[in-house]
């Protein structure tokens, strides 16, 4: 409980993520403005959205578990404080989760409100939080903001929408399907932060911090 | 002048970063028309390929992100901490020692990546047209010099905008989502042209104006209009940038 207390003050006061969230919320408004002008209401125009201000929930997790990473070797006070590592995983993927959530809920909410597509809001919430998930843990194996940030933007907005356009089949095993087609992707989503995070936590136990 | 030039030339290309960006930027769009190419014989065989005429350099554009990077992390490695012991520790402190001077570092350092992107730029060029050639050459015309010489400026120019935005915000993320996010399908710039004309004069939209012809354009920019556009807001962003870069603390 300490623990979990612990990690959630030093999510709260990262100013980075408070600008990261921000920022995000202002372009989802901007990109819902410009989708609502110019495309009907619908599902599509509801989702459409969210597949860019996915790049915003990739930046808080990739910022979240680099900040234990960078110069200074937070981490390793961290450790001296909580030793047992799975548990001090677990405990900031829970409390990430958390924080995530609501940031999740008022985009999600931004995006599909106004284009009558309140129904999706829940889905949208859960895959936003899900790849916030899916790239602390990507960060946390690869331990640089930066790096980590370039993986999975060109995985996310360069090879995810050509790979669909080729293979049309192929894309419900991708994690970002779902973004956009909830009925498709979402078993995906699902499997891929499970697996991400599992990998992440082992190689955290083993690795030297 | 040389030698600031020669220096910062060995130290963008000892990045890991940065080698990295290279040989991955160099290698995708070859790549891609590789993978593509089945897909791509057959739409052209049947006619349904959309202006087959610009198929390589359509298919150039996804190894841009490498240019992006280099034009980032130029900029970035400097900010960044150059041990754990050490976290106010910065490689620009050491650069400044070496180079007081802090514009002639700043113009050795953009002469450093222009000579990289330029290069990386003609040999990605040259490799995904001849490909094309090679792979689709009855239908697909090889493009016009003027062209070629066109994606090779788009391309500094792209990492020269990143450049900027990175020596402004001292720090690699910002920049980086902004310009990937910017550079997937459907550009976020691409969507704000159907809200307003006035988009139509955003650097990538126009940038990429200089080698690519479009139908559904409101605002159909001249190949040097596009380019003088681009050039506008690269130099307005540059000298944001270097006033900055002269007047903060390091």
């Amino acid at each position: 409980m300490n623990t979990a207390r612990a990690e959630l003050r030093k999510l709260l006061t990262l100013p980075s993520l408070r600008w990261t969230a921000l920022l995000t919320w202002a372009g989802t408004a901007l990109l819902a403005y410009a989708y609502g002008v110019t495309q009907p209401r619908g599902d599509a125009t509801a989702l459409a959205p969210l597949g860019y201000a996915q790049a915003g929930f990739l930046v808080l997790g990739v910022l979240a578990a680099a900040a234990e990473h960078q110069a200074g070797g937070q981490i390793r006070t961290t450790l001296i404080a909580m030793p047992r590592r799975l548990l001090l995983q677990a405990a900031k993927d829970l409390t990430l989760a958390a924080v995530t959530l609501p940031v999740a809920a008022v985009t999600a909410a931004i995006s599909t409100l106004p284009a009558g597509g309140g129904t999706w809001t829940p889905a949208a919430t859960a895959y936003l939080t899900l790849t916030t998930l899916l790239a602390a843990a990507v960060t946390g194996v690869v331990r640089h903001a930066l790096p980590a940030l370039v993986l999975l933007l060109s995985l996310y907005f360069i090879a995810g929408p050509l790979l669909r356009a080729r293979f049309g089949a192929f894309s419900a095993y991708l994690p970002d399907t779902a973004a956009l087609d909830q009925s498709r992707g979402a078993a995906a989503t699902i499997t891929w932060t499970v697996t991400a995070l599992a990998l992440a936590a082992l190689t955290f136990n083993r690795r030297d911090a | 002048m040389v030698s600031p030039i020669r220096a910062e030339l060995r130290k963008l290309l000892g990045l890991p970063t940065a080698r990295v960006a290279l040989v991955l930027g160099t290698l995708l769009a070859p790549v891609v028309v590789l993978l593509n190419a089945p897909y791509n014989r057959r739409a052209l065989a049947a006619g349904t390929l959309p202006d087959p005429t610009q198929l390589g350099l359509r298919e150039l554009g996804v190894g841009l992100i490498g240019a992006l990077v280099l034009g980032v992390v130029v900029v970035s490695s400097e900010y960044t901490s150059t041990g754990d012991d050490a976290p106010g520790a910065r490689q620009l402190t050491a650069t400044l020692t070496a180079v007081p001077h802090r514009l002639r570092l700043l113009a050795a350092k953009t002469v450093a990546l222009v000579l990289v992107v330029a290069a990386q730029a003609a040999v990605t060029a040259a490799g995904t047209l001849a490909l094309t050639q090679a792979l689709h050459g009855e239908y697909v015309p090889m493009p016009a010099p003027a062209r070629v010489v066109a994606v090779i400026l788009y391309w500094v120019l792209t990492a020269l905008l990143a450049y900027a935005i990175t020596l402004i915000t001292r720090n690699g993320i910002v920049p980086l989502t902004l310009l990937i996010l910017n550079s997937t399908v459907v550009s976020v710039s691409y969507l704000l042209t159907k809200v307003t004309d006035l988009a139509a004069y955003l650097p990538d939209i126009a940038g990429a104006h200089m080698f690519l012809r479009t139908e559904d354009f409101p605002v159909e920019l001249a190949p040097v209009t596009a380019g003088l556009v681009m050039t506008a807001w690269v130099v307005a962003l540059l000298a944001a940038g270097a006033v900055l870069f002269h007047r903060r603390d390091a």
